[in-house]
């Protein structure tokens, strides 16, 4: 899940979250999170002042944001001291492979 | 008991200089062991406190909670419940103690409060609020020192990079306690119930609990898994170890951690996001 400014909001993209008008929680949402985002409903929060959403995923890359690569490189060295405790091994892992994940979504949409 | 940890322990306990909470905890907690004091009643108090009433309000509207349009705080506390409302006014006195430069621990802690939330109630575990706010005050040991022996930080923080060792190893070599024994004073001379003193004190060390020992490891599971992600910053360079007693004591596995770190992960965006507004005022 990631914060978006709207201006950022493409068609495709899945919203994490509820949305509301004037990005006030307040009253009705104008559209429920699992909605995949078209043009015209980007148009319509734009209308509605709406500034910044939730979409699922890491789909932007905000300016002075680590890439994946690095993100892997301070995991190691973090993970230097206890990787020889089996627990730690296997929290490592997890965390490698959720890094990873993230890593194919992006080069996905670079790919597109 | 050394004469270095004895001196310190009586600095720290000494109730005349150490950081008081404010009276609203105080009332809050006489009233809400009378299960008939009105919502009314407690909404009252709570008023009295501009700033608690602000972050109540906001919890409450937040879209996290999925309640819309509470405008008042009796609304607010029927909706949150009167624990969550004595966790945020706890946690909000306490940061209040904690300096604006310390920003990085603020995350840190509101970060493990949050994980171990989240794995309370994925474990279907009883009281996830006391957990939560457990987890929110664990490292409050480390403001302790650092308010109270602010040289002796300096050391353990030098320590810690030079011989890159745990922040635990670095204040025993310095001050002969550290912050999880600190912290575990601190919640005695507050009068905190077991059920938040004991996985405060014992975070570091799960086989130590031995009233509250599932609470106090989801807070040490809670902590291991915000260092590894890099959240925050408590002063570790290093991951601490997981340890099997808390992974058994919660019958943790492959799956559930994998599911844990996905929605932590998840959660962090919005713990975030918080931190920035809470800067913000
Ligand atoms: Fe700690
Ligand atoms: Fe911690």
């Amino acid at each position: 899940m990631q914060k978006i400014p709207l201006l950022h909001a493409k068609a495709e993209m899945t919203l994490a979250r509820d949305v509301f008008r004037g990005n006030l929680p307040v009253g009705f949402p104008l559209c429920g999170k699992g909605t995949k985002l078209t043009d015209d409903l980007i148009a319509r929060f734009e209308s509605m002042d709406v500034k910044t959403i939730y979409v699922e995923g890491h789909p932007v890359w905000e300016e002075g944001e680590r890439s994946v690569a690095d993100l892997l490189h301070d995991l190691d060295g973090r993970f230097s001291k206890t990787l020889q405790n089996p627990l730690n091994a296997l929290l490592y892992d997890t965390y490698k492979a959720h890094l990873t994940k993230l890593m194919e979504a992006t080069s996905d949409r670079q790919a597109k | 008991m050394t004469d270095k940890r004895s001196k310190l322990r009586r600095i720290i306990m000494d109730t005349r200089t150490l950081p008081t909470l404010p009276s609203v905890i105080n009332k809050l907690n006489s009233l809400s062991d009378n299960e008939k004091s009105s919502i009314q009643e407690m909404a009252k108090i709570v008023s009295s406190d501009q700033v608690l009433s602000a972050r109540i309000l906001r919890l409450a509207n937040s879209p996290s909670y999925g309640f819309y349009r509470v405008s008042t705080i009796s609304n607010a506390m029927i909706l949150l419940g009167v624990n969550v409302v004595k966790s945020l006014a706890l946690s909000s006195s306490i940061f209040a103690i904690m300096e604006k430069d310390s920003i990085g621990l603020w995350e840190h802690s509101l970060a493990v409060g949050t994980v171990a939330n989240l794995i309370a109630r994925k474990l279907g575990l009883p009281e996830c609020e006391e957990i939560a706010t457990a987890g929110l005050l664990h490292d409050i040991g480390k403001v302790i020192i650092s308010i109270k022996c602010s040289e002796a930080e300096k050391d353990i923080i030098r320590l810690v990079h030079e011989k890159r060792i745990y922040t635990m190893e670095a204040e025993r070599e310095t001050i002969d306690t550290d912050h999880a024994e600190v912290g575990g004073w601190l919640s005695k001379s507050w009068f905190l119930p077991d059920k938040l003193s004991e996985p405060i004190a014992f975070h570091h060390d799960v086989a130590g609990s031995v009233n509250h020992r599932i609470k106090t490891a989801v807070v040490h599971i809670a902590d291991v898994l915000i260092c590894a992600g890099g959240f925050g910053n408590s002063g570790e360079t290093f991951v601490p170890p997981v340890q099997k007693i808390a992974w058994d004591t919660l019958k943790l596995n492959e799956q559930i951690l994998a599911e844990l770190v996905d929605e932590t992960e998840d959660k962090l965006v919005e713990v975030k996001n918080f931190c920035l507004e809470m800067m913000g005022d």
